[in-house]
């Protein structure tokens, strides 16, 4: 445990988060590799889908970009999909992240985080109840859950589905008397449904960044500018691409479905395209399929 | 008495001349002997010829009789060594005077009525013996087309024994079997897969023109049921037609094998689709003396490979010598050989498990694309030119509404006319094709204006382009200014080659 700098904090030192002492089935103690969230900012938990959309890669990275240069520290629980993705964010835009781990904490799943997992510890830290050595079981991450829950200010949901590990997530927080934003979605998007329930049942609408920072205290609302939000940078573009542009989404669409919809031909359209990519308008998912690229 | 006949033996692709020593002897006791090294079909050939003879009305004296296949430290396979030894033995019986098989090389297999079975490997034996100045070759009726293919040899069919008996002594004259091939090959031919069956998928068909001009590597991902195997099954359609040499290598290559049908020669450019259950021996090659595998049998063809992912990771790598020398060198106890393998790679496969990632179809997590686009390896996705996407087949494709492609015969004349400008450009290289160009040819054929060079410098630097990827956008670049009779690349060629090109970027932008 030395030799990797991981410490054991019980929960009748000092030093243990006063947060997590204060909920109804608090853990014995934690492991903790690097730091813990600092009690003096907001701590705001971004979760989601492990399967998500393009758009709520997007959405992910916006939220945790923006609240990461507001000071906010992300928790999250290091998992595939948005956690990842806003963990990712926060710590490449120079803030604090922290990571609860449904394993032991010198265990690195899902291994393709392997990367994250290391930022993370410069600035931020990784918590775990699990002895190290732990392997991750499933019957652990709902319960690592409540952790999430209880370090954070609010809990930000980006993308869910109506049955997911994000609702129990948002039970515990509701148990634990945290705020419990989410991110609207298109009232078709299977991946938004759990989202919209959320909003219909109470949740606080997080449409951007200051929505969550104004909850937090953090901007004042009488000075709050009500912006546009605009995700992507549409000058300078030709009337041909302004036309490619308004037939993409943040849903694939094919090459083949662009032309006929637009009714260029091959040798009009790709070049355009390419020009779009480059200008970082759009981007490609997948082989022969085109998105809007979010510009955040 | 002694006497000698020519025939032919194959090893690989290679053949040798070997001659047939008999010798019937007085003294001894009576047996019938063979030897020269030879392989089981070819000792088996005792039993034939003896009972072939005796059901002809020839009988085999009881006598010290003595077959000797010169070279005799070359092993000796295939079927065809029966009748050059039923004749030597008939000269050596003193039935045909010896004069009579002087510059003659005979070849093919007997039955047991006397009558003749076809064989495998003949045209490269008549064009072996056409090498050597041979004038004459006696083979069986069956291979005659075949044999026929080959200029400045008399080509004799026979159909039994019998037949060779009194055509070799004069009782019978037979006449000499020529195929035209030069007409056989500009005759017209009606494809069986046609692109003006398939709707839409105007993508794809641009990338299969684009692959077949320059014969360029061609990968098609795309959901089930999308008309991919269609597609490819479409790609001999547009290629251009076999010149007569290319039908001879062919021809040679599928006469090794033993697949040439009845028609004796190849007319048109292969199409081998093997099963992903493919074994490595099948695809390269194989057996003690190996034959031509799937690689060698679409030598100037396509060799398709249908749901790419689900063949075997190592029969796959196998692709990867192929591909880049155009030749297989399969090593054996018994010799080394190499064959031909110059084909037109095209492959297809899903985009995922369930098959229509990245729409919301796909239930696949990005896990799972991850891991099945990781089944086809980084080399091998390294030597194709152009990844391209089929779409799934709309509602208006199939209720008929939707419009008629251009047919084969169209896109063929402009594969041609690429083909054209390719020979001329390569006329002092030994290559053929801008797929083979190597970076030094890149930087003297493909020239790019300062517009286009900021285009391919901003893209790389965007679009994370690797130098290996950055040398396939070239060489594609050239084929789609040769389609378009351009001799620069300009933006447009360029920017159609960097979107076939994806595997750069986070391999395939998942």
């Amino acid at each position: 445990m030395c030799d990797k700098d991981i410490r054991y904090i019980c929960a009748l030192e000092p030093e243990f988060p006063e947060k997590l002492r204060n909920i109804p089935d608090p853990p014995e103690g934690i492991y903790v590799r690097g730091r813990l969230p600092d009690p003096s900012k907001s701590v705001v938990s971004i979760i989601g889908s492990r399967n998500n959309s393009e758009y709520g890669r997007g959405m992910a990275v916006y939220f945790a970009k923006a609240l990461s240069e507001h000071g906010v520290q992300i928790v999250s629980g290091m998992a595939r999909g948005i956690d990842g993705l806003s963990q990712n964010a926060a710590v490449k835009a120079g803030g604090a992240s922290f990571g609860v781990l449904g394993c032991g904490i010198d265990e690195v799943y899902p291994k393709e985080n392997r990367q994250l997992y290391e930022s993370i510890l410069e600035k931020g830290g990784l918590i775990s109840e699990y002895p190290p050595g732990t392997p991750p079981k499933s019957f652990f991450f709902p319960q690592r859950n409540r952790i999430i829950s209880a370090l954070s200010d609010i809990l930000l949901v980006i993308e869910a589905k109506q049955q997911s590990g994000t609702a129990i997530t948002v039970r515990f927080a509701l148990e634990q008397g945290r705020d419990v934003f989410a991110v609207p979605g298109r009232v078709t998007d299977p991946l938004s449904c759990g989202c919209n329930r959320l909003i219909a049942d109470g949740a606080g609408i997080a449409t951007c960044p200051e929505d969550i920072l104004e909850a937090l205290g953090l901007i004042k609302t009488e000075n709050r500018k009500y912006k546009k939000i605009n995700l992507q940078k549409f000058s300078n573009l030709s009337e041909a691409q302004l036309k490619i542009i308004k037939h993409l989404d943040y849903d694939p669409i094919s090459v083949n479905e662009l032309a006929s919809k637009t009714g260029y031909g091959l040798s009009d359209l790709m070049p355009e395209l390419l020009k779009l990519e480059l200008y970082g308008c759009v981007e490609k998912a997948g082989q022969g399929f085109y998105i809007l690229k979010m510009n955040i | 008495m002694f006497s000698s006949v020519l025939t032919m033996a194959l090893q690989g692709m290679d053949v040798c001349e070997v001659s047939v020593e008999a010798d019937i002897s007085e003294g001894g006791l009576p047996v019938f002997d063979m030897v020269g090294l030879l392989g089981s079909e070819v000792k088996e050939s005792r039993e034939r010829i003896r009972t072939s003879l005796r059901n002809n009305g020839y009988y085999l004296p009881p006598k010290r009789i003595t077959v000797n296949l010169s070279p005799a430290d070359m092993k000796k396979t295939g079927s065809h060594f029966d009748l050059p030894v039923a004749v030597s033995l008939m000269i050596a019986m003193g039935l045909i005077p010896p004069e009579c098989v002087e510059n003659t090389v005979i070849a093919g297999e007997l039955s047991l009525s006397g009558k003749m079975a076809r064989v495998n490997g003949i045209l490269p034996m008549v064009l072996k013996a056409r090498e050597k100045g041979y004038k004459r070759f006696i083979l069986p009726a069956e291979n005659a087309a075949e044999g026929g293919a080959v200029e400045g040899v008399e080509v004799i069919g026979v159909k039994s024994l019998d037949e060779a008996f009194r055509f070799l002594n004069g009782d019978e004259s037979i006449e000499a079997s020529r195929i035209d091939l030069k007409k056989l090959l500009t005759g017209r031919k009606e494809a069986t897969f046609d692109f003006s069956s398939i709707r839409g998928q105007i993508a794809a068909k641009r990338a299969l023109e684009v692959a077949a001009a320059g014969m360029h590597n061609i990968l098609m991902v795309g959901p089930p049921g999308g008309g991919k195997s269609m597609m490819a099954k479409c790609l001999p359609s547009i290629l251009p037609p076999l010149t007569v040499e290319e039908c001879l290598e062919i021809t040679g290559i599928h006469s090794v094998a033993g697949i040439l049908r009845s028609e004796g020669v190849v007319t048109e450019r292969p199409f081998i689709s093997p099963h992903h259950t493919v074994s490595k021996q099948a695809l390269s090659g194989g057996g003690k003396i190996p034959k031509p595998g799937d690689v060698s049998l679409s030598h100037r063809g396509v060799l398709f490979l249908d749901e790419l992912p689900e063949f075997d990771r190592n029969t796959l790598e196998i692709l990867r010598q192929p591909l880049e020398d155009r030749k297989i060198h399969i090593s054996r106890a018994s010799g080394k050989y190499t064959y031909p393998a110059d084909f037109l790679l095209a492959a297809a496969m899903n985009p995922c498990k369930c098959g229509y990632y990245p729409t919301k179809k796909c239930q696949c997590s990005k896990e799972d694309v991850k891991k099945y686009l990781s089944r086809i390896s980084a080399p091998l996705l390294d030597r194709i030119d152009i990844l391209c996407h089929v779409d799934e087949v709309g509602f208006d494709e199939l209720n008929g509404s939707g419009q008629n492609g251009e047919t084969s015969e169209k896109i063929r004349e402009r594969v041609c006319d690429a083909f054209e400008i390719q020979k001329e450009r390569f006329k002092h290289r030994n290559i053929k094709f801008n797929s083979e160009m190597e970076i030094k040819d890149i930087r003297e054929y493909c020239p790019l204006g300062p517009e286009e060079e900021a285009l391919l410098k901003e893209s790389f630097d965007v679009l994370g382009l690797t130098a290996r990827g950055y040398h396939r956008i070239l060489r594609c670049a050239r084929t789609i200014a040769d389609l378009g009779h351009s001799d620069r690349i300009n933006a447009v060629h360029l920017s159609e080659a960097i979107g076939y090109r994806s595997m750069d970027r986070g391999v395939w932008n998942v």
